[in-house]
């Protein structure tokens, strides 16, 4: 990583699973079916280029998006620190969240249909800023639960009000 | 409380009952039984204005009296009903609302959650001698729970009452919470903070943009009736109503902020104002999580700021929070800095020194890499923009819920990075354009810095 890097290098990054990358991959294929087929229906009744085009469109930013997503998945990390949970990602944008366990309200293990076919879970812990966006993907069920039973355990352990 | 007692405006039967909790459950308290008709007063006004305009020459006057009274008794069951099944009480540290008869409704508000509470009177209540209360709790996205209406004497006690047992079920020094208990007794010791004159109040209302608006509104209809030689009747009116609907928000202020005075007491900071609708506010101490001052453009010949405050809990929606924290609706530095120092303890507005971000931000914020910058004190997180209207945002690091590090791809190249620090209730303050190692560093040491501040003042 280059010098310029906000990720601080000296704690131990754990990665989310690899299998995430298919998780996306399908969720944009469906994202990018979503704007083609229409487009596609609209075609047949208006014969102008404006619909294949906009088809067009989003399946060359799907394709952008599916090769940069390799590099997207591998951005996403998260560190538990003695006071704080770290997690960074984002490849384009980078972006690292620093939540101290006494400021967790709650935490969120959520599966969603597509995540559960994967063997997947997304931990969530919530503060009580909107913004401070602790969210991990892409965790296996077991590693999720032991993040979410770990995090409540410190949660209560450094419990402050607000 | 009953019917026949409520007329009187007699001192409340609350306070009797000590308001810590093992007291046990206290019996469930009425509103004042005016309340139903001044709610639905608006309703019946604009109902009987209905009939009057569509029907009083086809009905007759006999009619048309028959129906006002079939609204009137339709509405006094109405509200009798709603009345009787409307109530709150304390039970343990919780205060309950009950309402309605087919969708019944019950809320349990636990009072260690309890922001602020806030007594207010409309014009109408206050001709029935009449308040609201409003309670403000964490993380609720409006203020809940008002509790309308009540004698006003009824209001303040049970203010002070709720006030008391909120501290206490905090955990607040039992101390702290006697000396409150008797405050429902006696007049409250409070030492005034600052006064607003109204005659500065107005001046800087003046002083708003709104108003270069007027002569522009003026001179189109001259303009239209020079080139037309008529003049239409929408073309006035809707300038007029153009007219009024910009200078409705400064208006407003004069009115809201009439004779400001903030105070503290022993329950924290007392804020009094209003004209039309007097509003009395108190807010915890502990509770403000940031103090932002304003430099607006028009006021800097007088060096005037304005001082809002960000207070847990209470995200009204975009207007009313504009009102709701007020600190300083107008005045001067020494005066803000006294105010502030109050309610951020330790934090000296005057003191504080900025470092700004590098000169190379000038690439991706060209006027403003001047003014972004920030400042730390050992309480507080201070944050300062705005290139016309200056702005300082004073966060205080003990209500800190989250610090993050973004770097978008252009920062990137330029080695520069943002840092945010997260406030309960959707609030963030952002040190825009730092060098990336020293954003590093910055949000290790807020993370690090917010924790013995939490650690000492929880």
């Amino acid at each position: 990583m280059s010098a310029f890097t906000i990720w601080p290098e000296d704690v131990a990054w754990r990665p989310v699973s690899p299998k995430l990358l298919w998780l996306e991959l399908i969720s944009l294929a469906i994202a990018v079916l979503w704007i083609v087929v229409p487009s596609l229906v609209v075609w047949l009744f208006w014969p102008s280029w404006v619909p294949p085009a906009v088809g067009a469109t989003a399946v060359v930013v799907g394709v952008v998006r599916a090769a940069l997503l390799p590099r997207v998945i591998r951005s996403w990390g998260y560190a538990e620190r003695a006071d704080d949970l770290l997690v960074r990602h984002g490849r384009i944008v980078h972006r690292l969240s620093i939540v101290p366990y006494g400021r967790m309200q709650f935490v969120d293990v959520t599966a969603g249909p597509i995540e559960r076919a994967f063997g997947l879970a997304t931990v969530q812990m919530h503060t009580a800023a909107a913004a401070s966006n602790a969210r991990v993907p892409g965790l296996d069920p077991q590693e999720a639960a032991r993040l979410r039973d770990r995090l409540t355990a410190l949660g209560h352990a450094h419990a402050e009000g607000l | 409380m009953t019917a026949p007692d409520a007329a009187r405006p007699e001192p409340p039967p609350l306070p009797s009952a000590p308001p810590v909790s093992g007291a046990g459950p206290q019996p469930r308290q009425r509103l004042h039984p005016l309340t139903p008709l001044l709610r639905s007063f608006r309703m019946i006004a604009l109902a009987v204005a209905a009939i009057s305009w569509q029907g009083y020459s086809n009905l007759g006057t006999r009619r048309w009296l028959l129906a006002v009274a079939a609204i009137l008794v339709v509405t006094l069951v109405g509200s009798a009903v709603s009345w009787l099944t409307t109530g709150y009480h304390i039970v343990d540290q919780e205060l309950r609302s009950y309402e309605g008869l087919l969708n019944r409704r019950t809320r349990a508000i636990p009072l260690a959650r309890l922001q602020s509470v806030e007594v207010v009177r409309s014009a109408l209540a206050r001709l029935c001698g009449l308040a609201e209360l409003r309670l403000e709790v964490v993380g609720g996205a409006k203020t809940e729970a008002p509790l309308a209406f009540l004698t006003v004497g009824q209001a303040t006690a049970l203010r002070a009452q709720l006030l008391a047992a909120a501290s206490a079920a905090r955990g607040a020094p039992a101390a702290a919470v006697d000396t409150e208990v008797d405050a429902d007794v006696a007049p409250v010791e409070e030492r005034l903070l600052h006064r607003v004159s109204n005659r500065d109040l107005v001046i800087s209302q003046l002083l708003r943009p709104q108003w270069w608006f007027v002569p522009v509104a003026a001179i189109m209809p001259i303009l239209f009736f020079a080139a037309d030689g008529s003049i239409s009747f929408v073309g006035l009116a809707s300038t007029l109503t153009a007219v009024v609907g910009v200078l409705v928000a400064p208006v407003r202020t004069v009115l809201g902020d009439w004779g400001f005075t903030a105070a503290m007491d022993a329950d924290g900071l007392r804020i009094r104002r209003g004209a039309l609708e007097t509003r009395s506010q108190t807010v915890p101490v502990g509770r403000v999580q940031a103090v932002t001052v304003t430099w607006p453009w028009l006021w800097r010949s007088r060096g005037w700021v304005r001082v809002k405050m960000d207070i847990a809990g209470s995200t009204v929606s975009a207007e009313e929070s504009e009102r709701t924290g007020t600190l300083l609706p107008v005045g001067t530095v020494p005066a803000a800095r006294e105010l502030i120092a109050e309610t951020l303890p330790g934090f000296e507005l005057t003191s504080v020194s900025i470092a700004l971000a590098p000169r190379r931000a000038r690439w991706l914020s060209p006027v403003a890499y001047k003014i972004l910058g920030y400042g730390r004190t050992e309480h507080a997180f201070v944050v300062q923009q705005g290139v016309i209207t200056r702005e300082l945002t004073a966060v205080s690091l003990a209500r800190v819920q989250s610090v993050r590090v973004r770097q978008g791809p252009l920062e990137r190249r330029l080695g520069l990075a943002s840092v945010f620090v997260d406030l309960a209730g959707g609030r963030s303050v952002a040190a825009w354009h730092r060098d990336v190692n020293e954003a590093r560093e910055l949000a290790n040491d807020l993370a690090a810095q917010a924790r013995t501040a939490r650690a000492a003042h929880p």
